[in-house]
Parts: C-alpha cells; sequence; structure tokens
C-alpha cells in the first residue's frame, strides 16, 4: 500500500494554473523525490497533502485513508522555510512540536537537538540563530518522535556543504530503517544520491514519475567513438532501431528503445561495415541531464 | 483535546515578554487612570468651598463601595486599546512567522487553532478583570470611610458587564487580526475605528435618530458592549434621563454583546476553516 496516493490534484491561483491534474503514488520507505524548476508546483503540492492549501479538484490518501488531522500528527514535516515561534528557545519551540504533534518527549526533543547538531545553542532564542541553524531546528522539528514518514521541502536550504552532507546521511540513515520520506528539491545532485523514486514537475504538470532508474532509462544511450568518426556517424544513421544521435566531445551518443541497445550487437554491426570502434560504453543518464531534457521548452 | 490547547496556548505565551510587558502597562493603566480621577475628586471634595461642597453633596462619593466597582468598570474601559493590542499581536505573529501552518501541519485541526485563540482571549479578559477587580477594591476601600451598613458587592454585577465588555471588544479585535493578518495595520484600524470613526459614527446616528425615531449607533460593534456600563450616577445625573435609559437597556446590551461575541468568533472559526494559509 503507497504511502500517499495523489489522484488529479489540481490547484489554481486565479488564473495560474499551479497544479494541474497531478496523480502519482509514493511506496512506503522510499526515499521520494519532488522535482521541478522554481513555480512548477512543488510547494503548493506538498501544502495540499499537509492540508494547508485546499484543492480545487482531485484527491489524496495518507496510508490508504482518507486524510485527517491524525495523519499529519505522524508526518514530520517542514514546508518551504523554517516556521517556530522567533522568540522562543529550540527546546520551547520542540515542546510545542511534541504538544501539539504528540511525538515524542523531553529526552527525544533534546536528542534530536544533538542529532543536528544544535544541543549547545538549545537555550537560545530562534531569532538568534543563523539561516542554517534555523533550517536544521525545523528538521529536528520534523525528526521529533521519529515519525515514519517525513516531508521535507528543499531541506538543505541555507546549509553549508558540510551541513548539506550531515542531512543526506541523515535521509540516508531514516531510509535504511524503513521510514519513508518525500522531499522537494531543486538539488539534482542531492537528489540523485538519495531518492530511489522521482516526480518531476513543469508548470504544475507531472511529466514523469516512478522509481529514479526507470525515470533515468526511458531509453539506453551507447556512447561510440571510432577513428573515422563521420563515417561511424553516417553509418549509425542506418542501424535499425536508432531512435537519436547526438555527437558530442566524448563521441557519438545513440539512443534506443529502452532494452534495444545490446552493445555487442552494435559492435559487430560496425565491424560488418567496415568500422573497427575505439570505444563503446552504455552511458547511465544523469539526473540533471534528464532534469534538464525534460523541462526545458 | 481542551487541555492539550490549553497547555499548548500556555508553551506560546508562557516566555513571550511582549506579551506580559504589554499586560503589565495595562496593570498600570487601570490604577492610572482611576487613581488620577480618585484624588481629583477627592481634591475637589476636600475644598473649603461651597462648590466643594456643594459636588459633595450632589454626588456623594462614587468612588466609595459599591458605587466603586462602576465607577472603576467605567474608567478602566478607556484603556481596553492595549490589551486589544496583545491580542492583535497574538494572532499576528502567528501569520508573521507562519507558525499557523505549522500548528496545522504538526497535526491540529483549523478548528483548534481558533480555540486556541478563544482560549487566549479568555485569559487576557480574565486577567484584565483581575486588574479591574483589583483596582476596585483598593480604591473601594480607601474611599469608603465607614463599612458598617453597606452592602459592599451591591454593584457587583459590574465586574460580569466589565469581562463581558472585555471580551467582546477584545474579540472584535482579534477578528481584525485574522483579517488583516500584518500587526501594525491592524493597530491602526483598531485605533482609529474604535477611537474616531465610531464616534463619528454615533454622533451622526444620534443626529439622525431624532428624524428616524431610533438611534442605530447603539447598534455599532464597539457601542453595543460599550453600553454595558453607561455612566457612573455622578457623571449621569447630569443627563438624567439619557441615563435612565442607558440603564434600562443593559439587559438588551447583554444580549446583543453576547450574539455579537458569538458571530465574531463563529465568523473567526469559518474564515480560518475556509482560507488557505
Amino acid at each position: 500500500m503507497p504511502v500517499l496516493e495523489i489522484s488529479s490534484v489540481s490547484k489554481s491561483y486565479g488564473k495560474i494554473r499551479a497544479l494541474d491534474n497531478v496523480s502519482f503514488n509514493i511506496p512506503k520507505g522510499s526515499v521520494f523525490g519532488l522535482l521541478g524548476p522554481n513555480g512548477s508546483g512543488k510547494t503548493t503540492l506538498l501544502s495540499i497533502v499537509l492540508d494547508i492549501l485546499q484543492a480545487n479538484a482531485g484527491s489524496y490518501k495518507w496510508f490508504g485513508e482518507s486524510p485527517t488531522y491524525l495523519h499529519r500528527k505522524k508526518i514530520g514535516s517542514l514546508l518551504e522555510t523554517p516556521n517556530l515561534y522567533h522568540y522562543l528557545t529550540a527546546v520551547q519551540n520542540l515542546r510545542i512540536t511534541q504538544s501539539i504533534s504528540g511525538r515524542g518527549n523531553e529526552a527525544d526533543i533534546h536528542a534530536v537537538l544533538e542529532k543536528v547538531n544544535l544541543h549547545e545553542r538549545k537555550n537560545s532564542r530562534f531569532s538568534t540563530y543563523s539561516l542554517g541553524m534555523k533550517q536544521r531546528l525545523a528538521i529536528a522539528a520534523a525528526l521529533l518522535g521519529n515519525p515514519a514518514v517525513l516531508v521535507l521541502d528543499e531541506p538543505t536550504n541555507g546549509l553549508d556543504p558540510v551541513g548539506i552532507a550531515e542531512i543526506r546521511n541523515l535521509i540516508k540513515g531514516l531510509s535504511d530503517h524503513g521510514h519513508t520520506v518525500i522531499m522537494a528539491s531543486h538539488l539534482l545532485d542531492e537528489v540523485e544520491k538519495v531518492c530511489d523514486h522521482v516526480a518531476i514537475l513543469k508548470r504544475g504538470k507531472l511529466i514523469a514519475s516512478g522509481a529514479v532508474e526507470s525515470v533515468l532509462s526511458a531509453e539506453d544511450c551507447l556512447l561510440l567513438s571510432a577513428d573515422d568518426q563521420l563515417l561511424l556517424n553516417e553509418k549509425m544513421r542506418g542501424y535499425p532501431g536508432l531512435l537519436r544521435m547526438n555527437e558530442t566531445a566524448e563521441g557519438l551518443e545513440c539512443y534506443f528503445a529502452k532494452g534495444a541497445s545490446a552493445a555487442e550487437k552494435v559492435n559487430r554491426y560496425c565491424f560488418e561495415q567496415g568500422l573497427v570502434l575505439s570505444q563503446i560504453w552504455a552511458k547511465k543518464k544523469r539526473l540533471e541531464e534528464k532534469f534538464f531534457e525534460l523541462t526545458s521548452e | 483535546m481542551i487541555s492539550n490547547i490549553i497547555k499548548t496556548e500556555w508553551l506560546k505565551l508562557k516566555h513571550y515578554k511582549a506579551f506580559w510587558v504589554l499586560l503589565s502597562v495595562t496593570a498600570i493603566s487601570y490604577p492610572g487612570i482611576n487613581g488620577i480621577a480618585y484624588y481629583a475628586f477627592m481634591d475637589s471634595i476636600d475644598a473649603k468651598s461651597q462648590s466643594g461642597q456643594l459636588v459633595k453633596m450632589l454626588l456623594g462619593n462614587p468612588f466609595a463601595f459599591p458605587q466603586s466597582f462602576h465607577t472603576t468598570a467605567y474608567l478602566s474601559s478607556f484603556f481596553t486599546f492595549i490589551p486589544a493590542i496583545v491580542v492583535i499581536m497574538l494572532i499576528t505573529n502567528e501569520y508573521m512567522f507562519k507558525t499557523h501552518r505549522q500548528n496545522i501541519i504538526d497535526g491540529w485541526k483549523k478548528n483548534n487553532f481558533i480555540w486556541g485563540k478563544f482560549i487566549s482571549v479568555l485569559l487576557v479578559t480574565l486577567i484584565v478583570t483581575l486588574f479591574y477587580l483589583a483596582v476596585a477594591g483598593i480604591i473601594g476601600t480607601l474611599a469608603t470611610k465607614e463599612m458598617a451598613g453597606i452592602n459592599i458587592f451591591e454593584k457587583a454585577n459590574y465586574i460580569g458587564l466589565f469581562s463581558l465588555q472585555v471580551f467582546c471588544q477584545l474579540s472584535i479585535a482579534f477578528l481584525l487580526g485574522l483579517l488583516i493578518r500584518k500587526a501594525f495595520i491592524a493597530y491602526g484600524i483598531f485605533i482609529f475605528y474604535s477611537f474616531i470613526l465610531e464616534n463619528i459614527l454615533s454622533g451622526i446616528f444620534k443626529l439622525k435618530s431624532r428624524k428616524w425615531g431610533i438611534d442605530y449607533g447603539h447598534y455599532l460593534p464597539f457601542e453595543i458592549s460599550d453600553r454595558l456600563i453607561p455612566l457612573p450616577p455622578f457623571i449621569g445625573k447630569f443627563n438624567e434621563a439619557d441615563n435612565k435609559l442607558a440603564i434600562a437597556a443593559i439587559g438588551d446590551h447583554i444580549v446583543y454583546t453576547l450574539v455579537l461575541t458569538a458571530f465574531v468568533w463563529l465568523l473567526s472559526f469559518y474564515i480560518f476553516k475556509k482560507r488557505d494559509l
């Protein structure tokens, strides 16, 4: 059973269509990356499933049930910015989170502050924190009581490289312990390092979703090189099943339908055409590349 | 659930210095205004002049028991705008820090959030009423020369009327904060409306009442509860007919105030439920 099922959710702000008929499921135990350029609808979608915004159409289910406040209590969430009381200390803020959500206890408050390296400043007021410290405290609030599901909207905002790596390890650790993490981010490198599933939004429309491998590898790509690159280019044009080619500095990228590129067959074909390949490499597409491909005009 | 809401609101208020500072200002303002009026009055009746003696004979001592409850309620009600600022601050801060969203995200129902604010406004009302009671008690004790034969609590109904008036006016302040969301704009509108605009409208309706046969000014948002505490007799004596009518209308205004307060809170619940956060 998916942790979250989103069905045909749409949301408009006046004439602006922020979300357009978005549907996908988030599997239990996954680290799910929600990707999209600024204004693509990531935060709007997370706000809807956390009951901050009301969808104009569509529905969603948490844990296979119609959503209620009881579900939100079980979910640790950081939405957009750290939303905490500026005049209270870290401990006092987390006591409010604890009181509302019912997650954790006094000992857990100190434990999560240790986890995000804020324990030394636990009695300082939130207003005195740097941006990175505020973000850490908001992450601590989300982690309080070890919730089974975490919703993290741009969790590495304002963090230094060490902080980013710590959060990455934290998310990996949560995933190893069976937690489901839903993470919106525009840091594709980070998402690729931690997420096993992704959904990509563009101007409110879902343009891809599923396991990272399947989203990245909708096509197979072979990178070929030969001494006579022009001849290689000419001969590969006639290769049966070739979808398209792209000349790069590294060599000739040849795209095939998923599962249709057998390097061995291509090698034999080239040899039969009088070409000896100096390189043949099954190229794995990076998320960043795929993201730009999908979201470009 | 309600105990959880009370606990959470207390966690928000307990360490909020600005909240306690503003309540302290209220605590100072009540004895301030009543003390000034009391000593001014005592000075005037202590005078050996004929006018001083005339004042004493005509007015009695409005600060002595049991009249103390009415007089201090009337004078203290001029300073309801200070706790109103506290209430506006409590709701606009949530919007400023976006904690109203976080409270919902963390698992409160939207109704829980407004119940929390309802409880906070009740708490402020209770504290303000305690300040008023302390002032009424102290000034009453100072001003009453002979306690024997006096029913101190004869006018104790003003405790309830004062707290109802404060709760109603603070509820309006809350609704304004909820609608406007920006603290300084909400303060500005509250002060401008309650001190200037409603008085102008009240004057206009009073003039028109001769033609219309009814004074609609009595039903303006603040006037509805202002009329719970009519002029104390020592001032009311100067227009006895109007004052008698005002006293007779207190019962009606209790009902109007309760209806208005209920409407304000129902509207607050509705707005928060329907509005995107």
